[in-house]
C-alpha cells in the first residue's frame, strides 16, 4: 500500500475555503491531493478552459500531513464534462498545465470512447443522476489495460439522500463491470466537512461492492498509480520527460517527480503489481 | 456481492489454558516472541493501591531511547554490530512511520533487520527481499548475524550502499538495550540527536464496578465478551450500557458480580519482553497471598506500526493493526491466555 490520497477537491474561488479543505484534508491524514476544475463546455459557449492557480498563490505553507513530518502535495486536475465528441480536444495545449486529466462521459459512446482512445487519467462516474447506461465489458478492460482508472465520489452521497442512491447504485453497476480494478474513490468535496479519513473511505468501499483489499487499494495504491500515469502522459512513453525551464510555468507546482523520480519514472506505470 | 457486508475482516483469536506449576506451559515462549511491546495494562480487583512490590517492579522497567531521524545505514554500522547486535543486546523499532504507507525499520534481538518498504523504494533499494503476503509491499528480512551479510563482505556492501546512497532511509527510531548493554550504544548515539525516555505508569482507581463472575475451571465466560469487557475497563468506558446514552453499548458479560473498587495500571513505552516476564512473576507473588478476589488480569499490546509481530512474523495493517495478548492470572497458579491479531497477521503461537 502507498500514502493516502484524495485526488477530488472542488476548486473554489473563495481561498480560505480552499485552504481549510486542503488543512482538513492533511489532518486527516491524507498526503497528497489534486484540486479540481471542472469545465463544461456545454452550458456556455466560448467558455475557455481555466488555467490553474499556482499553488503558492493558493495557500502560503502547506500544511504538514497528521503524523509525518512531509506538507502534503498538491496537485492541479482538469475534468472535462462531456456531452459531445468535440468537447474534449486531445493534445490541447492547456491541458498541459494540469498534472491530472479526467473526463467525465455522459453518453454510452463518449463513454467508450473514453475507454478506447481518449489520452486520459481519469473517468469519472456521474453520481448526480441514475446512469443512462449500462457498463460493457469490453471497454471497462480495454481502460484497466490503459491504465485508466474509474472515480467515484462520495460527498453527493453526504450531501443529499437521492444522490446516495444513484452513487451506490452507479457504484455497484461499475464494480460488477471492472471486478473492482482501477478504482478510485475520492471526495469531490466543496466543504471541509464532507472529507472522510482514509479508513472511513475504505469501509465506504465496502458498500460499493469492493472487497477490504480492494478498498484500501482504491484510496492508496491506485491513486499512486493514476499520478504515475499521468506523468507518463506528459513524456514519451514515460521515457523522456521534457520540462519548459521559462520562468511562467516554473513557477507552478508541476508534479514533481517524487519517490520514484530517480528510477522508476522510466517504468511504464503498472496498474497492479504482478508477483 | 452483497454478502461481503456481512463479512468483518479476518481476526484470531488463540486461548490457551494452562498453569505456572505445569513444566510444559509455554508462556514463557510466548511472551518471548513478541519483541516490540507498546502497553502493558493491569487490572487488579478489590485493591485501591498498587502494592509497593509491585510499583518497584514498574518502576524499575528499562528505559528506551528516542533517536529523531537516524540514516538506517548506522544500524549497520561495523562498530555497533559487533558490539551490541552480534551480542543480542540490542533492539528498536522506528517510530511514527505507519506500517500501511511507510517504509518501517525493526530491528530484533536475534540481530534480524526487518524492512517493510513500499515499491518505490524497494526498487530503490537494489537488494534482494520478500513480497510481502498481505498487500503490496515488501516485507524483507536480513539476517546481520549471517556470514553472507558480515561486513566487508559483497552483501553487507551492497545492503549498506543501498541503505546510505540510494534510498537514503532515515526514520525516527526507538531503541532499547538490554541491561548491561547501554555503553556500546554511546558510538551510535553520539552521531545522532537523541532523548532518553522512561516508560510512563499511569494508574487509574475504580470503584462500583461490575466484573464478570471469572474462576479457573468453569467455562463462565466468552473469550470475546471478556476481552471487550476488560478493555471498556482500561478504556475507562462505561458499562452500564443505559437507555439514555448512546455512546456505549457495552455491556459486563453474565454471569456477574459487583466490585466495590479496583486499579487500573498502564505503562506505555518501549517495553522489553523482560520487563513483562518480572511484572507476571510479581502478580503472581501478589496472588499468592490471601485476597477478596481471586484473579488479576494483565493485557500487553504490540505496536500497531511494527513490520514483526510475534517470532518476527510479518505484521500489517488492513484496517486494524492489533496484535496483543491478554493473561488472566488466578490464584491457584492457573492461567487463561488470549493472543489477538489482526488480518494481515499469521497466526500467534
Amino acid at each position: 500500500m502507498s500514502v493516502f490520497m484524495d485526488l477530488n477537491l472542488s476548486f473554489t474561488a473563495e481561498r480560505s475555503r480552499l485552504k481549510s479543505l486542503i488543512e482538513t484534508a492533511a489532518h486527516l491524514g491524507f498526503s497528497t491531493v489534486a484540486i479540481n476544475y471542472v469545465f463544461e463546455p456545454a452550458t456556455k459557449k466560448k467558455q475557455e478552459i481555466p488555467i490553474p492557480t499556482p499553488i503558492k498563490e493558493l495557500i502560503d505553507e502547506l500544511p504538514v500531513v497528521q503524523g509525518r513530518y512531509r506538507p502534503i502535495r498538491v496537485l492541479n486536475r482538469l475534468t472535462v464534462v462531456m456531452s459531445d465528441s468535440s468537447h474534449f480536444r486531445p493534445n490541447a495545449a492547456e491541458y498541459r498545465c494540469f498534472d491530472l486529466l479526467s473526463v467525465q462521459p455522459t453518453t454510452e459512446k463518449l463513454f467508450h470512447a473514453a475507454c478506447m482512445i481518449y489520452d486520459v487519467d481519469i473517468i469519472c462516474i456521474s453520481v448526480t443522476e441514475k446512469l443512462p447506461f449500462f457498463f460493457k465489458r469490453a471497454p471497462v478492460n480495454r481502460a484497466v489495460d490503459r491504465g485508466v482508472v474509474f472515480e467515484v465520489s462520495y460527498s453527493a452521497a453526504i450531501r443529499d439522500s437521492t444522490r446516495r442512491r444513484y452513487t451506490i447504485a452507479n457504484a455497484v453497476s461499475l464494480m460488477e463491470s471492472c471486478k473492482g480494478k482501477n478504482v478510485i474513490l475520492s471526495s469531490a468535496a466543496e466543504k471541509p466537512l464532507e472529507l472522510r479519513g482514509p479508513y472511513d473511505i475504505t469501509n465506504l468501499g465496502l458498500l460499493f461492492g469492493l472487497s477490504d483489499r480492494d478498498a484500501k487499494e482504491a484510496v492508496s495504491s491506485t491513486c499512486r498509480s493514476v499520478v504515475l500515469h499521468a506523468e507518463t502522459r506528459k513524456s514519451a512513453s514515460g521515457i523522456m520527460y521534457t520540462m519548459k525551464t521559462c520562468s511562467e510555468s516554473s513557477s507552478q507546482q508541476e508534479a514533481p517527480p517524487a519517490d520514484s523520480g530517480e528510477a522508476p519514472a522510466a517504468k511504464r506505470a503498472k496498474h497492479h503489481l504482478t508477483d | 456481492m452483497f454478502g461481503d457486508l456481512e463479512r468483518t475482516p479476518r481476526t484470531l483469536l488463540v486461548c490457551d489454558r494452562s498453569s505456572f506449576l505445569d513444566e510444559k506451559n509455554r508462556l514463557s515462549s510466548q511472551v518471548e516472541q513478541l519483541h516490540f511491546n507498546y502497553k502493558v495494562s493491569m487490572l487488579l480487583p478489590e485493591c485501591s493501591s498498587a502494592p509497593s512490590h509491585l510499583e518497584a517492579v514498574l518502576n524499575s522497567f528499562n528505559s528506551f531511547y528516542l533517536i529523531r531521524k537516524l540514516p538506517i545505514h548506522e544500524l549497520l554500522d561495523k562498530h555497533f554490530l559487533e558490539t551490541s547486535v552480534h551480542q543480542g543486546l540490542v533492539s528498536g523499532l522506528s517510530y511514527r512511520t505507519r506500517i500501511d504507507e511507510d517504509n518501517c525499520v525493526a530491528l530484533m534481538p536475534n540481530g534480524h533487520l526487518s524492512l517493510s518498504l513500499d515499491k518505490d523504494s524497494f526498487e530503490l533499494l537494489g537488494v534482494e527481499g520478500k513480497l510481502s503476503k498481505f498487500n503490496q509491499r515488501t516485507n524483507s528480512r536480513y539476517d546481520l548475524t549471517d556470514s553472507s551479510l558480515a561486513p566487508g563482505g559483497r552483501g553487507y556492501q551492497r545492503l549498506v550502499t543501498g541503505l546510505r546512497s540510494r534510498l537514503q532511509l532515515k526514520t525516527d527510531f526507538l531503541l532499547s538495550h538490554h541491561p548491561g548493554g547501554g555503553a556500546s550504544l554511546q558510538a551510535l548515539l553520539s552521531r545522532c540527536d537523541w532523548s532518553e525516555h522512561r516508560p510512563e505508569v499511569r494508574s487509574h482507581a475504580l470503584t462500583d464496578l461490575f466484573c464478570p463472575l471469572l474462576t479457573s475451571d468453569l467455562q463462565s465466560c466468552d473469550p470475546h465478551h471478556l476481552l471487550e469487557w476488560l478493555g471498556a475497563v482500561d478504556a475507562d468506558v462505561s458499562c452500564e450500557n443505559s437507555s439514555s446514552s448512546f455512546l456505549s453499548s457495552l455491556v459486563c458479560p453474565e454471569p456477574k458480580t459487583t466490585m466495590s473498587r479496583a486499579l487500573s495500571v498502564s505503562v506505555c513505552g518501549l517495553l522489553s519482553p523482560q520487563d513483562v516476564h518480572r511484572l507476571i512473576q510479581q502478580i503472581r507473588c501478589y496472588l499468592e497471598q490471601p485476597r477478596l478476589e481471586s484473579w488479576a488480569s494483565l493485557t500487553v499490546h504490540g505496536f500497531v506500526d511494527s513490520p514483526v509481530s510475534w517470532g518476527g512474523d510479518e505484521h500489517g495493517v488492513l484496517k486494524g493493526g492489533e496484535n496483543f495478548y491478554s493473561l488472566l492470572m488466578f490464584h491457584d497458579h492457573t492461567y487463561h491466555l488470549h493472543l489477538g491479531t489482526g488480518a494481515h497477521d499469521t497466526c500467534p503461537p
